[in-house]
């Protein structure tokens, strides 16, 4: 199996367009959930979201997934520095749910108004394929395409298939992350489970009230670490293994026990041959809702002993950014290695007591971390855990 | 690297529904297209509550991979992955999600609904029904979902990260999709509905538990040939092609038949010719297409699959598939000539 190095970084964030305006936004601590403005909240309870600000860029004609997509993917491409011919070759691997979604609403909503939509739909546009197709085209990327569709655990599930297929020497190179944006349905259908909070989500406290959504896109460019050292090209983190595990117990529960997440958390170390005292950070998946945060602080704990972790959940800036989270997640972890700064984890004021680990509260953390994970899970018992190293 | 085994075979669709027997006797009948599946399909693959609870579309994947499983005599337990690629997801169930909400406002949501509207929610259905707690992946794309589902669980086994893997896809025909296609002005091809998984596992796994091998899948790749997004291109240099065969150590000559994805949309099933015709030249195996008897859907890669691994050519086949958009999967697979086999052919084109 061939090394795996991170050699590009591209992200489309609520804290806007790009790497740098995300990085300073995690690492100040700032909370970019706020009123709503791109779905109606009239009748919800929950009336928040943490939405990219204005200036993605891109011809209107795609729809705003693609848009975000395209942008935080073009600049992982040039920050890697591939060349043209490099890049025809390389893979390409999305995590998506909604796809075009926010729009094929727009024209559902009139139609089923029996107004005559201001547009006509194109059926392959609001599937979660339609950024692959988007991104290849445009970035002239012709290597192996997939577009994958893991629920929550979508981005970075995207970023451990990539490096499948270049530890197994398939390809050299790879774009790989996930995108969403904000759409009805999501929105409407975490208030209709009452997983929503009124309120900015706080991630391990005590009197946490649930989850904020959000939305946005990361990708990041994979390499050969030996060819990537050839190129002379910066390598921010190798990307020592992953584990993928699924729970088979219930559509939109955990495994109470965490079962599969730990299966996960060892998956990963296993392949990258690290202990578990090597790691010093864990980006968690930590969404806020009772249930959730509880069990995978368990299985932390399980896989890593109590307390010496250092853990935090970046959802509690961001809120929870569906396909995207997992490869937003992964580049705040590749980040955290580089800037040895651990991002807070914002809104946490009293600890919740059955969380015995220190969550960063509300401040980041000077630490020089040598390996940290990344959480994600999803609906369906999905659960994926990249371990990333320093370069 | 393991060298990975077809054991099992399970599908669900309009003209058959079972595993390898049924698939053999379907390819031998001949017989016109069958495109929608009968309710009685899912008797005694689904149980009650199964019945009440799950989607059809989910209904039909859960069916289709109990048959595969028991078709590999594989019971359900630890080491079992799934690859599950669909086109269009529960598209039944987020129609009633969203028309909940806009008959009735926010108390007309269903929570039990949202999670379908996830496209991923066939494979979490049938994780849970079949015990499979290793890697679970839902492959979206248009075309060759099937196809490309099992050319992603092909590379896991042989690569040693996963023993055993359903790997298929499903899709159903959903009346108000085939409407919105029409009215979008979709390209016109025979679309069916239906499920098909085949149970791909290393060849000393299913040696060391005594399994019914009937198929090696020997080489696979996918790869992108320049498209706009959902267009048809011009370039026919196939690199996915050329790597399956390579990692096939098979050269075009060798190749008994070729299992191609036509499916009447004529601009994409003149592309794979001229892929096909560029890639294999001066070979010109012959072709069969599975779509004039059971419709295109993501099921249809495993059923093309157990095809190509059933037909007792003594040479080996390549199962091929191009989508719209530029996703292409060639898989090359050659057949164990089980006791009582015989050269299997499915509607020639």
């Amino acid at each position: 199996m061939r090394p795996v190095a991170v050699t590009g970084l591209g992200v489309v964030s609520p804290f806007g367009t790009g790497v740098k305006a995300y990085w300073n936004g995690l690492s100040a601590g700032v909370c970019a959930i706020r009123p709503a403005t791109l779905v109606d909240t009239e009748g919800f309870r929950c009336r928040i979201a943490a939405e990219v600000p204005d200036g993605i860029g891109g011809s209107p004609r795609r729809s705003r997934a693609d848009r975000l997509a395209l942008a935080a993917a073009r600049e992982a491409l040039e920050d890697a520095g591939l060349s043209r011919d490099e890049r025809v070759e390389a893979a390409l691997v999305v995590g998506a749910v909604g796809g075009g979604m926010l729009e094929a609403e727009a024209w559902y909503w009139e139609r089923f108004r029996g107004r005559r939509p201001a547009s006509r739909l194109a059926p392959g546009a609001t599937l979660p394929f339609a950024h692959v197709e988007a991104l290849g085209n445009a970035l002239g990327l012709e290597g192996p395409r997939e577009t994958l569709v893991t629920a929550c655990s979508s981005g970075a599930a995207s970023l451990a298939l990539a490096a499948d297929l270049i530890a197994d020497g398939v390809v050299s190179a790879a774009l790989a992350g996930g995108v969403d944006a904000l759409t009805r349905v999501c929105f409407m259908g975490f208030n209709a489970l009452k997983l929503l909070s009124a309120e900015p989500c706080r991630p391990f406290d005590r009197d946490r009230r649930g989850m904020s959504i959000g939305e946005g896109a990361a990708f990041v460019v994979l390499e050969d670490l030996e060819r990537a050292r050839a190129r002379d090209v910066r390598i921010y983190a190798a990307l020592a293994g992953h584990g993928m595990t699924t729970d088979a117990y219930h559509v939109t529960s955990p495994h109470p026990e965490g079962e599969g997440m730990v299966r996960a958390m060892k998956a990963a170390l296993a392949r990258g041959r690290i202990a578990p005292a090597a790691v010093g950070y864990a980006n968690a998946h930590g969404t806020a809702t009772p249930q959730n945060d509880r069990i995978e602080a368990r299985a932390i704990r399980e896989v890593f002993g109590a307390e010496r972790l250092l853990i935090s959940s970046t959802k509690s800036m961001i809120g929870h950014t569906m396909a995207a989270a997992g490869a937003l997640e992964a580049v705040a972890t590749v980040l955290t290695l580089v800037h040895e700064v651990v991002p807070p984890t914002a809104g946490l004021d009293t600890p919740d007591p059955d969380v015995a680990f220190d969550c960063v509260p509300r401040v980041a953390r000077e630490a020089a971390v040598e390996y940290a994970i990344s959480n994600s899970f999803g609906f369906g018992g999905q659960n994926v855990t990249l371990l990333f190293g320093r370069a | 690297m393991a060298r990975v085994v077809v054991t099992g075979v399970g599908v669900v669709t309009g003209a058959v529904t079972g595993g390898r027997e049924r698939v053999r006797a379907f390819l031998l009948s001949g017989g016109g297209p069958a495109l929608s599946v009968p309710g009685s399909a899912l008797q005694g693959l689904v149980d009650e509550t199964e019945t009440r609870r799950l989607s059809r579309v989910c209904q039909l994947s859960v069916a289709a991979a109990r048959i595969a499983l028991a078709d590999a005599g594989l019971g359900p337990g630890a080491g079992l992955g799934l690859v599950l690629g669909a086109e269009f997801g529960d598209v039944r169930s987020t129609r009633e999600f969203v028309d909940g909400y806009l008959g009735r406002g926010p108390a007309g949501l269903s929570p039990l609904l949202f999670p379908n509207t996830v496209m991923n929610t066939m494979a979490a259905a049938t994780a849970i029904a079949v015990t499979a707690r290793e890697l679970s992946l839902t492959l979206n794309a248009p075309t060759v979902a099937g196809e490309l589902a099992i050319a992603r669980a092909a590379a896991a086994v042989r690569s040693g990260r996963v023993a055993a893997v359903l790997a298929g896809g499903v899709d159903e025909i959903d009346p108000f999709l085939a409407e919105l296609l029409a009215e979008a002005g979709a390209v016109r091809e025979t679309r069916g509905e239906g499920a098909g998984f085949v149970v791909l596992e290393s060849r000393d796994g299913a040696e060391a538990r005594g399994a019914r091998v009937f198929g090696e899948i020997t080489g696979a790749a996918w790869r992108a040939l320049r498209a706009r997004p959902y267009g048809v291109g011009h370039d026919s240099g196939s690199r996915a092609l050329a790597a399956a065969l390579h990692e096939a150590g098979v050269a075009p000559n060798d190749l008994g038949r070729v299992w191609i994805s036509a499916s009447g949309d004529g601009p994409r099933d003149r592309w794979e010719q001229a892929i096909l015709e560029k890639a294999l030249q001066p070979a010109r195996p012959p072709q069969t297409a599975l779509v004039p008897r059971v419709g295109r859907h993501s099921g249809l890669g495993a059923l093309a699959v157990a095809a190509a691994a059933l037909d007792d050519a003594a040479r080996p086949a390549l199962v091929h598939a191009i989508a719209r958009g530029g996703t292409h999967v060639a898989l090359v697979v050659r057949g164990q000539g089980e006791p009582g086999s015989q050269r299997v052919s499915g509607h020639p084109q």
